[in-house]
């Protein structure tokens, strides 16, 4: 176990130290003044006192000790090392707690929720679906090297990524029938799409036109697969439960556009338009040569894209081709990512990345004693003054 | 006594001025009767001596008796009582407007004030004639020497009006004082006496024959130095400044200024000028009752 500071820098506040030394230096050569016609009489003494004396010692300590507590709590102290628990029991959502505790023999392990922040598994479950594999990451990179760790998981994941993780310890990975909860899927909402312009006869405007007939006709599915389109000009306000929009104004983007993308809408703005940002993000559909054609990037809680070049058959054949519709539905909506998976199939794999170990803040502990140091200051303080007074 | 002037000596004070009388050691020569020695001579009480008789002298001052024994005019001579002047110089510089942090208001040049009141309340009394000088920051102030009630209350006035302030005038400016102050009057001196040249007034009017006594006003903290801690001291005339710690310039300081109380009494005493001191502390009548009570040895003058 060894102690350590993230911020050693921090420690330069301890030259706050000097402050309280100060204040009670300077009460001891404060003057009165006095009157005193006998002067000459009085020996001219230029130090009244050589030694240096400070006042209140105690009161005077105690203040030292709460700066220099102060200074340490700035230069975030942690523990390197720290004693942990030998063995780690972890249980996914949707696993009954009985039936992990008869599963797993492991009476002095620690038992948690496969959760952020790892909740103790008396807690309540947390719902909905959690991150599973960046949670066992995590878990792993936080946890001592050498603590064993269990892991209970149902029979199917969900919220997984791309990856099967790879940890830097072996894990017992059990899996447990656990009765499938159907995760409701939300049915997607139709697509409406909001055409703002300048001009009314823009020639882009014939390809959105048909690229939304082209949308309602490929929807031959349920009624939520429909597609509408409001092509209107910019002057009008955009609907209240559209929340994608083509913009085909030139010149700069307006703070109400600017809210109503920040707010959570997706825009795709034309070449014209002045970008918003300074970065244009990343290139989101490339043609055969490698152009890009849509930057895109995030912005508050939506996202905008960008045209590189005119939407006309001109400057952008691809317009003309018949997956054009497909690509800007891509474009609008992502499709989904896989998530799911067998647990059996989905063990983690050895061979992760061997992390330093994540040492223990120390800062709430130190947090509290400078609360509890700085009401013994008020206290000494005020009842000093107040014996004073009497 | 006049509505604008507040009373100056307290009832006890005054009840206790009764006892006093002011004396000088010197006889005097102011013209008239009085209640002090007079170094003229001629019809008296006190007998001084015989004379031949002169042409011009009074043939009732003749004594007859005499000659019938020696067959020659022999005049009786008898010394004259004759009246004192008193003179109060009240020292009126900044230093005087000192008093003690423990009771405020009450500052040197008060106790001057009351001590003033009461000399002058005492050649009231008498029926002496008596004055006041006042040397401060603007100068000499006089109120000329004469007797009775109104007397009083002019020099009353005239210090009720007194402020402290300035310093010791050049000496130049000096001389009024001792043109005034007649030969063989008595001087009060009422002052602190830091000042150098105070004191070489008061050994220049006892020089040149008046009676002078000096009365030196202290304050408590000039006697007992009761600070403790830091203080900035500084001096009211000079401006000067010195930052000291009270209790441990105490020692030195009581030493040192006991030493030049001494030498300044010294100094007086061999100019034959009677000396004390009065703290702040004390009754006002205290000087008064050492320079011309009962106890003090001195005070009386030998009567023949």
């Amino acid at each position: 176990m060894s102690f350590g500071l993230l911020l050693p820098a921090g420690l330069a506040a301890l030259f706050a130290l000097l402050l309280p030394l100060l204040l009670h230096l300077h009460r001891r050569t404060e003057q009165q003044p006095a009157t005193f016609a006998a002067l000459r009489w009085l020996q001219v003494q230029r130090r009244p006192q050589r030694r240096i004396r400070f006042e209140e010692r105690p009161l005077l300590a105690l203040r030292l000790l709460l700066l220099a507590a102060l200074a340490l709590l700035v230069a975030q102290p942690v523990l390197y090392g720290a004693a942990g628990d030998e063995r780690w029991v972890v249980v996914a959502p949707g696993i009954d707690r009985a039936q992990a505790r008869e599963a797993v023999a492991a009476p002095d392990a620690a038992w948690h929720w496969l959760a952020p922040g790892f909740p103790a598994l008396e807690r309540e479950p947390p719902a909905g679906t959690q991150p599973l594999g960046s949670l066992l990451r995590d878990l792993d990179a936080t946890l001592r090297g050498d603590a064993a760790l269990t892991v209970v998981v149902p029979t199917r994941l969900d919220g997984l990524d791309g990856e099967r993780p790879a940890l830097r310890r072996g894990v017992e990975w059990r899996v447990l029938e656990a009765e499938a909860t159907p995760t409701p899927v939300a049915p997607p909402a139709p697509l409406t799409l909001a055409v703002r312009h300048a001009l009314p006869d823009d020639p882009a405007l014939r390809y959105l036109r048909a690229t939304a007939a082209a949308w309602g006709a490929a929807a031959s599915g349920p009624a939520a697969n429909r597609a509408s389109i409001d092509i209107a000009p910019a002057s009008e306000p955009i609907g209240p439960e559209v929340r994608r929009l083509v913009w085909l104004v030139p010149g700069a983007v307006p703070p109400e556009l600017r809210a109503w993308i920040e707010a959570g809408g997706t825009a795709l703005l034309d070449a014209a338009t002045a970008a918003p940002g300074p970065d244009a993000g990343i290139a989101l559909w490339r043609n055969a040569a490698g152009e890009a054609l849509v930057l895109g990037r995030a912005m508050g809680n939506g996202r905008v894209m960008q045209l590189t070049r005119e939407l006309s058959p001109a400057t952008l054949p691809e317009v003309l081709d018949p997956d054009f519709p497909e690509r800007l539905r891509t474009l609008f909506e992502p499709p989904p990512q896989p998530d799911s998976a067998y647990a059996a199939a989905h063990s983690p794999r050895p061979g992760g990345p061997e992390l330093p170990p994540t040492p223990r803040p120390l800062h709430p502990w130190l947090a509290l004693l400078v609360a509890m140091l700085f009401m013994l200051e008020r206290w000494l303080a005020t009842s000093r003054r107040r014996e004073r007074a009497a | 006594m006049t509505a604008g002037i507040p009373e100056f000596i307290p009832a006890d004070v005054r009840a206790r001025l009764r006892d006093l009388r002011l004396l000088a050691r010197r006889p005097s020569g102011s013209p008239g009767f009085g209640a002090h020695t007079s170094r003229s001579r001629g019809a008296g009480l006190e007998f001084a001596q015989y004379r031949a008789y002169q042409q011009g002298d009074d043939l009732r001052q003749v004594d007859w008796k005499l000659h019938a024994r020696s067959d020659r005019y022999y005049v009786r001579e008898a010394e004259r009582d004759s009246p004192l002047e008193a003179w109060l110089l009240v020292d009126a510089t900044a230093s005087m407007a000192q008093g003690d942090a423990a009771r405020p208001g009450w500052s040197r040049l008060d106790a001057a004030r009351g001590i003033a009141a009461c000399v002058i309340e005492l050649a009231l009394r008498q029926g002496d004639r008596f004055g006041v000088v006042t040397v401060g920051g603007e100068g000499v102030a006089m109120v000329p020497a004469a007797g009775g009630p109104r007397q009083r209350n002019r020099c009353l006035l005239h210090l009720h009006r007194l402020q402290a302030a300035g310093t010791w005038p050049a000496a130049a400016s000096l001389g009024a004082v001792g043109e005034r102050v007649g030969p063989g009057a008595l001087v009060l001196v009422l002052g602190d006496c830091f000042d150098d040249a105070c004191v070489a007034l008061a050994e220049q009017l006892s020089a040149a024959r008046r009676e002078v006594l000096t009365v030196q006003i202290l304050t408590t903290e000039e006697r007992d130095f009761p600070f403790r801690g830091g203080y900035r001291f500084t001096d009211p005339e000079s401006g000067e400044e010195l930052l000291s710690d009270g209790a441990s310039a105490r020692d030195g300081f009581l030493e040192r200024f006991a030493a030049a109380r001494r030498a300044l009494a010294a100094r007086l005493a061999g100019q034959g000028i009677r000396h004390v001191e009065y703290v702040l502390d004390q009754p006002l009548d205290a000087p008064l009752q050492r320079l011309f009570g009962k106890a003090s040895g001195d005070a009386g003058p030998e009567r023949t």
